[in-house]
């Protein structure tokens, strides 16, 4: 890696991001214009993310967005409205036009939302529309490498053999992490702790110093501790394997029946945008998920680039809503 | 051998002029968002990242970094003159900056400051070059059983931060545990005193909570007063900064123990700077022969919190680096920017990306001398931002808390919250409530539920964990103590209860 970019390099990629930062602030004072379908976009479209900058949602979408730019030949700026059950984000949407240049990333974790707060303000199913996946993760059970844990077959006994000893962590309870775990012990019927922490990193300091057992979180949370040898992935909560850990079984493959957890990001737009506009966008994100640099980017996060059509998007928004519920109910976390 | 070689690599990357030149641009930015209050390195990190994807990851870290700890020097400035923090961690720097500004030593306060504040970066870094690895693993060896017993120790020294009444002193501490409470509950996911609210549900914002009691309570305060705050650009000259041979007397033990009270404090994840600031306040007023001339502008009551923000900062960077896990909020979103680049942070970045590592270190110490630069030959400028009629800069001020505080989540919701705090901070003030330990209470009361309920799961509710674990077992040791001590000044003020009580009666 080369640290000495010719200035006249730097100086471009300067301007880009100064128009970038620009083209956000200016954005809001745009008025929308009624405008012909067929050359949709004639503006950038925003990108409203429900959570902060960095993570994994945002970074594939983000990835996936610069793609769009090209295909589209319009600018996507993606914005960051963090904020409890993505309240904040949806308010964004709701206030701009149907029109395909306002669009939002739902998640599994929206799924979640719906259930977990008694009251939200939106309801993603009737207000916004589906246009497609961008990228697939599923989650991973890690264990501590200096215990004997090494597989679903060992926890499973080591539980059997002195119930109650295992702690599992997972960041706030509600998260897709928190209920990923309260499924798994209720699926295979073990004894065990569920720990939340705030953070991520908390979790992975947790398990490293051997506070934990095991640990479910992303394959990105880890990445640096799975390199480094101080966790151990033991299986992984989707029904395929993941590509950055081929080796690793899924849990099905380890024995554990009826469990797949694989939480998805996906981009939506306001109900009542034509159908020529969610098929354009849809077109554009389908080839963007293509794209060998897209597939491999994502890979390399531990991810799937994948896109779904409007349809099977909304199906599986209403089958997740639903597993989740039932977990939570059954799990007895606390609804707001 | 190894490690110098390895300096002379991170200083050969930071010293292109790319480096250099993100470099100034971080530290500069960060000096002004510190020095306007509100807006803070959050929110500036948050927003100027999208734009490093543009940039070579290095130059990336480098700028971003630089925002983060150019704004622990900047946000003291506003504290000594107008006693506005520029963010919470300098709410400490208000208690002895602006006395001492008010007794026509601004000068010397912010020369202070400045010093401190570089040397408790440089100690850091000293700790970071040198001892990382060890440092790191050390860190994370913290349970949590040990992280409560810290709190507690921290909690106990808030009696120290109030000047006034120690009753009211440590009423404010318990009203701070209460809004900690606020929000979702970590345990159970239940929603706590939110009234339904879900703006409140991820809690009351830290920032909206600071800048209403210090900056929004103090600009109105100002007005009730008709009396203002103006800063006389002029009077703050090169000459007017030159300490006293005593001053520095003073200045270099308390900065040491600022340094390495905010070094290990800023190595632990979910600490932060904030607690820094107040445990490196408290253990100066503990341990001084005159307490009574803290929060009269005392020179140890800014020099020891100023080294203790910078080296936190700069500490923080320790588990951030070598092991990939962020100690705050700030360094998350600096991690997820490395991420986008395909760099993971971790023990193999020392080996994997020895330049890139190297060079970002490097770039903290020259962003250190560049800061001295911009914040003691410089100062007039930043001061002259502050010297603007107040006609004209409190509703600048008012505008740009609005915009910091609605920048760390995009919520309008936390806008009003800041004015429903600055009301209350105006009433506070009024009758003699301190704010400083309500905001180390609500700081410190979710971590101390968080980490008291954790300990006691992960011990299967067994108390003892707290005595058995030899970290957790030292912190109570020396909390009992810091009680010990406290006990004529209890008895003090029991004692002019009591007084009252008889004369009223």
């Amino acid at each position: 890696m080369s640290y000495k970019p010719k200035m006249a390099r730097l100086m471009r990629r300067l301007l880009i991001g100064t128009t970038l930062a620009a083209t956000a602030i200016s954005l809001p004072l745009m008025t929308s214009t009624v405008m012909a379908q067929e050359d949709f976009p004639t503006r950038p479209i925003r990108v409203i993310v429900p959570f902060g900058p960095g993570g994994l949602a945002d970074v594939t979408v983000r990835l996936a967005g610069e793609k769009m730019s090209e295909i589209l030949g319009q600018q996507i700026v993606v914005e960051n409205h963090p904020g409890a059950g993505g309240v904040a984000a949806a308010e964004q949407l709701l206030r701009s036009e149907p029109d395909g240049h306002t669009l939002i990333v739902m998640s599994n974790g929206t799924t979640i939302a719906t259930s977990l707060f008694t009251e939200l303000s939106y309801d993603p199913q009737s207000q916004f529309t589906p246009i497609s996946t961008v990228a697939w993760f599923d989650l991973v059970l890690f264990s501590n490498p200096d215990t004997d844990i090494d597989s679903v077959e060992a926890l499973l006994a080591k539980a059997e053999a002195d119930p109650g000893s295992i702690n599992i962590g997972t960041v706030n309870p509600g998260s897709s992490q928190n209920l990923a775990a309260e499924l798994f012990r209720s699926v295979t019927n073990m004894e065990a702790n569920i720990i939340p922490y705030r953070t991520s990193p908390d979790v992975m300091a947790a398990l490293i110093r051997g506070d934990l057992d095991i640990a479910v979180e992303s394959y990105t949370a880890f990445a640096s501790a799975i390199e480094g040898g101080q966790v151990r992935a033991i299986a992984v909560t989707g029904l395929d394997r993941n590509p950055a850990l081929p080796q690793v079984p899924t849990a099905a493959e380890a024995g554990v029946e009826n469990y797949d957890v694989t939480g998805w990001n996906a981009l939506y737009a306001l109900d009542g945008t034509p159908d020529a506009i969610i098929d354009a966008l849809h077109e554009a994100v389908a080839t963007a998920t293509e794209m060998p640099e897209i597939v491999q980017k994502f890979a390399d996060l531990g991810t799937i680039a994948r896109s779904t059509t409007p349809e099977e998007m909304a199906d599986r928004f209403e089958v997740d809503r639903q597993k989740w519920a039932e977990v939570i109910d059954s799990a007895g976390i606390e609804t707001q | 051998m190894e490690t110098l070689a390895n300096l002379g690599l991170g200083f050969q990357a930071a010293l292109t002029w790319e480096s250099l030149l993100f470099c100034l641009l971080g530290v500069s930015l960060g000096t002004f968002v510190g020095v306007l209050p509100g807006i803070g390195a959050l929110a500036t990190i948050s927003m100027c990242l999208p734009l490093t994807f543009y940039l070579d990851p290095m130059h990336g870290m480098i700028m971003l970094a630089g925002i983060f700890y150019g704004a622990q020097y900047g946000s003291s400035t506003a504290s000594i003159l107008l006693n506005l923090p520029g963010s919470p961690t300098a709410a400490v720097t208000c208690l002895d900056g602006y006395p001492m500004a008010q007794q026509g030593r601004a000068g010397v306060a912010l020369f202070i400051t400045t010093i401190a504040s570089f040397l408790g970066g440089s100690f850091a870094i000293i700790l970071l070059v040198g001892f990382s690895p060890v440092l790191a693993d050390f860190a994370i060896s913290f349970s949590s059983a040990d992280y409560f017993s810290i709190m507690i120790l921290a909690l106990c020294a808030a009696s120290t931060l109030s000047t006034g009444s120690v009753i009211k002193g440590l009423l404010m501490v318990a009203v701070g545990l209460l809004l900690g409470l606020v929000g979702t509950d970590i345990s159970s996911g239940a929603a706590r005193f939110t009234s339904g609210n879900i703006d409140l549900s991820n809690g009351i914002s830290l920032v909206a909570l600071a800048m209403g009691l210090f900056g929004v309570s103090e600009i109105f305060a100002n007005l009730c007063r008709g009396e203002y705050a103006t800063v006389d650009a002029r009077a703050i000259t090169l000459r007017s900064m030159l300490p006293t041979r005593e001053d520095m007397r003073r200045f270099w033990p308390a900065a040491w123990r600022g340094s390495v009270v905010g070094s290990i404090v800023g190595m632990l994840p979910g600490t932060g700077p904030t607690i820094a600031t107040f445990m490196s306040y408290s253990v100066e007023k503990r341990i001084s022969r005159t307490p009574e001339i803290f929060g009269r502008g005392a020179i140890e009551g800014i020099s020891a919190p100023e080294a203790s923000n910078n080296a936190s900062v700069q500490a923080a960077f320790i588990p951030t680096l070598t092991l990939g896990i962020p100690g705050d909020a700030i360094m998350a979103v600096m991690l997820g920017g490395m991420l986008i680049h395909g760099i993971t942070p971790g023990p193999q970045l020392l080996t994997d990306e020895p330049t890139l590592f190297w060079g970002i270190v490097a770039s903290f110490w020259i962003g250190n001398i560049f800061l001295l630069v911009l914040n003691i030959p410089m100062i007039g400028v930043w001061v002259r931002l502050l010297s603007i009629p107040y006609h004209l800069l409190y509703p600048a001020m008012l505008f740009f808390i609005c915009i910091g505080v609605y920048s760390v989540s995009y919520s309008t919701f936390d806008v009003l919250l800041t004015l429903v705090f600055g009301l209350a901070g105006l009433f506070m003030n009024r009758f003699g409530f301190p704010a400083a330990p309500l905001l180390l209470g609500f700081v410190l009361g979710p971590l101390l539920e968080e980490h008291f309920r954790r300990a006691l799961v992960l011990s299967r509710g067994d108390l003892a964990v707290f005595l058995e674990r030899p970290i957790s077992l030292i912190f109570l040791a020396m909390t009992a103590l810091v009680l010990a001590g406290s006990i004529p000044l209890v008895r003090a003020a029991t004692g002019r209860v009591a007084g009252l009580v008889r004369k009223r009666g």
